[in-house]
């Protein structure tokens, strides 16, 4: 997938636009959920309605808050990105959530890794200020958003 | 007079919460962003900042050379250097460096506004494992920050060390040449001394110097899973 990215539709069970969406910011650099707090902030109707410093808070604050979509991040300390998505996956009462990865891992193997874990969106870190919002539009509308760093521009 | 800023981090993301943390501080703002250290390095010299705050692990040119790029072309600017580790190696080349603050970037969110704040009044910031080595080396009379250090390497000239970054980025001798307004004729010649000087013999060897001496870093992903976890309920 290296070169472009793609947002492809796999299922649809919310109106593309304007619709609410609550999300949750998961990364152990308080100052990299700043960031991402910022970008996402500035989005009518979007919501971050929590965040949280690892995998193992993030399960906990997916069961409290129910986000509609968890921005995860892969290295993290205590439980990993990876490791959070899939226990995400094997919650009964995730109907509808998604995952997207914000990510400094720029490699196709770790984006197929978190697809693979059940991820719907994988974005590199260098680029989530050019991806971000239209890779979390995607995802939230259940379609798949990849863009690796080397990507000339994110588009659906 | 507001006091002037300059970040630099080759992250998009990073910067936005840094900006947004800086400029809540009434009489402070960012005056520029930089992506890059050589960026930083030629917006540093246009817009004089009175801080500038750099992260390590920069493409180009890393927040080390930066720092001493910097102070090279002014002793009197005051960097903050942000850093993912507070290993001894990093903080000795910090210091080394001329830094006066320095601040983990997982503790930013903390740190970063009292640091600005001591540049601001003529002091330094570093955090509590930088000060306790300082304080160890002081009471051991200079002795403890050389404690287990790598064995004395030939220095390299800061433009030898541009070009070892560069090179280890897995750029050719043509695109160094490039982006350092050198002939490759000279690139080579660079990148020959710098073979001979520190005892190397391929592209490998010099990534893994690069590596081990914080001129390039490096991010390894998470052990990948092997089977399937209890799902806590």
């Amino acid at each position: 997938m290296n070169g472009s990215a793609t947002a492809t539709s796999t299922r649809t069970s919310r109106e593309p636009q304007n619709m609410p969406v609550r999300i949750l910011l998961v990364d152990d650099h308080p100052i990299v959920r700043q960031g991402l707090r910022t970008l996402l902030e500035g989005r009518s109707g979007w919501e971050v309605v929590g965040e949280a410093s690892d995998g193992v808070e993030a399960l906990e604050k997916v069961d409290v808050l129910r986000p509609d979509v968890v921005v995860l991040d892969v290295t993290m300390p205590r439980m990993n990105g990876l490791e959070a998505c899939r226990l995400i996956q094997q919650k009964p009462k995730t109907s509808g959530l998604e995952v997207l990865f914000v990510t400094q891992h720029d490699s196709p193997q770790m984006m197929r890794e978190a697809l693979d874990a059940g991820a719907r969106g994988y974005v590199v870190k260098s680029n989530a200020a050019r991806d971000l919002l239209e890779a979390v539009e995607a995802v939230s509308q259940h379609r798949v958003f990849t863009a690796l760093a080397r990507s000339p521009q994110a588009s659906c | 007079m507001k006091l002037r800023i300059l970040l630099a981090d080759d992250h998009e993301i990073v910067r936005r919460g840094l900006c947004s943390l800086l400029q809540k501080h009434e009489g402070w703002e960012v005056c520029g962003e930089a992506s890059d250290g050589r960026e930083a390095v030629e917006m540093a010299k246009q817009l004089k900042p009175d801080v500038v705050i750099v992260d390590i692990g920069m493409p180009f040119l890393n927040g080390l050379d930066t720092t001493r790029q910097l102070l090279q072309h002014d002793p009197h600017f005051k960097v903050i250097v942000l850093t993912i580790t507070d290993s001894d190696q990093v903080i000795r080349e910090a210091l080394d460096a001329g830094a006066r603050g320095f601040v983990l970037k997982s503790d930013a969110a903390r740190d970063l506004v009292s640091a600005v704040e001591a540049l601001q009044s003529k002091r330094m910031f570093f955090t509590p494992r930088v000060n306790d080595l300082v304080l160890a080396g002081f009471l051991d009379k200079g002795h403890a920050m050389s404690r287990n250090e790598p064995p004395n390497l030939p220095t390299l000239t800061v433009r030898e060390r541009e070009v070892t970054q560069l090179l280890a980025e897995g750029k050719s001798s043509k695109e160094v040449a490039t982006l350092l307004n050198l002939s490759t004729k000279t690139v080579e010649t660079h990148r020959s001394n710098i073979m001979r000087k520190l005892s190397l013999h391929s592209i490998r060897d010099l990534v893994v110097y690069a590596i081990k001496n914080n001129i390039i870093q490096i991010q390894m992903p998470p052990q990948l899973r092997t089977e399937t976890p209890v799902v806590p309920q």
